[in-house]
């Protein structure tokens, strides 16, 4: 408890309070527009951090990611466009309830259902990291080996269609991740020659090509010349009838407890925990019919589980190292960034920083109640009113400018564009990005643990199965990769059943 | 063809593979096992995606480009946004670019666009240069106008 008094202090202060207030704000803003995401928020906002302070930093990119949730919502009542992919459960009844002359309603409900997410997970967020992080004190090198290899591989087999596609993008991380001097021998490897590679290639750089060039592109393509007219998004105030705010409070809970389930879960992201929540407050409906002919129940189960992932994602994340989602694996990156190491060591050696991320995370929430209202609301709709390909420059101005500010190297610029003209087509041919990600993050972790591993063993491999803890992750790794064949398998034979 | 591609993409990660693998035989110890065995997978993962695609592929198109002379467009402006940063100066190459690329995707309101860039790059200005004090490539048209530059 003392922990988190402290942590408080630190976080309400001057300058980590503009930080949540500001980048919240920003959020909503970055969510209300299609085509804008908070991964490409983050990765673009990351390298402006490195002369900030960690609390101030890591208060931002809580902001972004609460706040966008929420801000996704907004195109996806009043227009059917969901801002982020997260807020595509909330077109199902949101717009209905727009096109019935209830979006100022059906905005409330998403605020306030985002908000109590937020709140949830953020309070599991700090229940249960803690404790995850005591089992990480048991830990040698082979079980940090593992744990990487684990969050890799779940990450690689559960993000995207194709597992095989997911773990060759890990490989390819980690291969990029061993570029420059070898930290334990000295030696170069894979630098070709240039003195610019020796420190490897810049993980910022390479992240804000892969998930900031993608989206511009696409905007590029699909050339919005107009934006939206101001009729499309005027908003009415309908009333709540008696009981009806009270009567969301079942969903809340019940969503709440998916998005944190879900969160946890290397790889599922926030889409995954709204589809959920959606569907759970259907089955558990005495009217499943009114859903999808705007039900506020689905309203709040979307919003509510999708930002009941987002501090849950964490969890594995800040105790394990593993993030749960690609953001999580952002905020690994500007924990790197501060020098800090992710994995099972950072609760031990950094409690402060950790417990303040974790209230910000709360308190973020917390700020979609005040920030998020309908006033807010109608601010934000209106920069939908910017044509898109206005945009498309501008994000290539902030993309440049902050890939520039690291190493002030044009080098950087060129590697950026070129890992987003590769990160535009792997996605096209399912390659997942969020495991190159990982893999150059995760991937110096690995290495280094399993070389001290086989050090202190004296080269006995079997060192790395034989402990207990260290033998679980690697049959759970193992599990996790042969999941998809199992499955395969099984469908093949229950078809060659049917078909007999 | 989705099949052609899937077998390119086997292909392409099958060469990565190879030749990281090779690379790392010269270098010494477990410093260079450890991205030899990577290389190697890489190399088999690669290799399964192309023999997959070769057995049961579908031939069905998978669209790489919506609009591929827009996509093409906007990346060829960006390279030479990003070539001409340093020669000609972060704030007049971004000026540039906040009107060309949308002029050249076919934006036909240039006061629009020039409003719109003015704003942008004041605030880009503001908080870079003045809040933050990044280091920004220097103009090139600073000393020619009297300014430091």
């Amino acid at each position: 408890m003392e922990f988190y008094t402290q942590a408080l202090s630190n976080v309400l202060t001057f300058w980590p309070l503009l930080a949540m207030i500001g980048s919240t704000l920003l959020g909503v803003f970055i969510g209300a527009l299609p085509g804008l995401n908070p991964v490409m928020a983050i990765a673009l906002l990351l390298p402006l951090t490195y002369s900030m302070d960690p609390l101030v930093a890591l208060a931002m990119v809580a902001g972004i990611y609460n706040g966008s949730m929420y801000g996704g919502a907004i195109p996806a009542i009043l227009l059917r466009i969901p801002g982020t992919p997260a807020s595509i459960a909330t077109t199902f009844d949101g717009f209905p309830m727009a096109d019935k002359g209830e979006a100022s309603k059906a905005l409330k409900i998403a605020c306030w259902s985002s908000a109590v997410g937020g709140i949830v997970s953020a309070i599991a967020l700090m229940t249960m990291g803690p404790l995850l992080a005591r089992v990480t004190l048991f830990f040698g090198p082979a079980e940090y080996f593992w744990i990487a290899i684990f969050g890799m591989a779940s990450v690689g087999v559960m993000v995207g269609s194709d597992p095989i596609k997911g773990i060759l993008a890990a490989v390819l991380g980690l291969l990029i991740g061993t570029m420059g001097i070898d930290s334990l021998s000295g030696q170069a490897r894979f630098t070709f020659g240039q003195t610019w590679l020796l420190g490897g290639l810049d993980l910022i750089v390479v992240l804000v090509g892969l998930y900031a060039l993608p989206p511009v592109l696409q905007l590029a393509e699909k050339c919005d010349l107009k934006g939206l007219s101001a009729a499309q998004l005027k908003l009415t105030n309908t009333p709540f009838a008696p009981g009806e705010i009270r009567s969301l409070i079942p969903t809340w809970i019940r969503s709440s407890g998916i998005g944190i389930g879900v969160g946890i879960l290397p790889g599922a992201g926030g889409n995954i925990a709204a589809f959920l929540s959606y569907n759970a407050a259907k089955n558990a409906s005495d009217d499943p019919d009114s859903f999808g002919k705007g039900n506020p129940q689905g309203v709040a189960a979307a919003e509510c589980g999708n930002n009941a992932d987002n501090a849950a994602s964490m969890i594995p994340a800040l105790a394990l190292g593993i993030p749960g989602n690609v953001v999580a694996a952002l905020v690994l990156s500007a924990l790197t960034i501060h020098g800090l190491q992710p994995g099972p060591q950072l609760f031990h050696q950094n409690p402060i920083l950790v417990g303040g991320f974790m209230m910000e995370m709360l308190i973020t929430s917390l700020l979609i109640f005040l920030l998020g209202g309908a006033v807010a609301t109608r601010v934000f709709a209106q920069f939908q009113r910017l044509p898109g390909v206005l945009l498309v420059p501008s994000i290539l101005i902030l993309m440049c400018v902050g890939v520039y500010v690291i190493n002030g190297r044009p080098i950087d610029l060129w590697i950026m564009l070129l890992a987003g003209i590769a990160g535009y087509f792997l996605e096209k041919v399912n390659v997942p990005l969020a495991p190159i990600i990982l893999g150059m993050i995760l991937g110096p972790m690995a290495e280094q643990s399993v070389r001290r591993a086989l050090l202190i063993s004296r080269g006995d491999a079997s060192e790395l199965l034989t402990r207990p803890i260290s033998a679980t992750l690697a049959v759970a790794t193992v599990l996790m990769v042969a999941w998809p064949l199992i499955k395969a398998v099984r469908r093949k034979r229950a078809l060659a059943t049917k078909n007999e | 063809m989705e099949r052609r591609q899937d077998i390119a993409l086997g292909l392409i990660f099958v060469g990565f593979g190879i030749a990281a693998a090779w690379m790392a035989t010269s270098y010494s110890g477990a410093g260079g096992t450890y991205p030899m065995v990577l290389g190697v997978i890489l190399t088999l993962l690669g290799g399964t995606v192309a023999l997959r695609a070769v057995r049961k592929g579908s031939n069905e198109a998978r669209v790489l480009a919506d609009t591929p002379a827009k996509m093409i467009t906007a990346v060829g402006i960006a390279a030479i946004y990003v070539a001409l940063v340093v020669p000609l100066g972060f704030y007049t190459s971004s000026f540039l670019l906040m009107l060309a690329l949308p002029i050249t995707l076919g934006f036909r309101q240039g006061v629009y666009a020039l409003i719109v860039a003015l704003v942008f790059m004041t605030v880009v200005y503001l908080v870079f240069s003045v809040l933050l004090e990044k280091p920004l490539p220097k103009e090139a048209l600073a000393p020619l106008l009297g300014f430091g530059g």
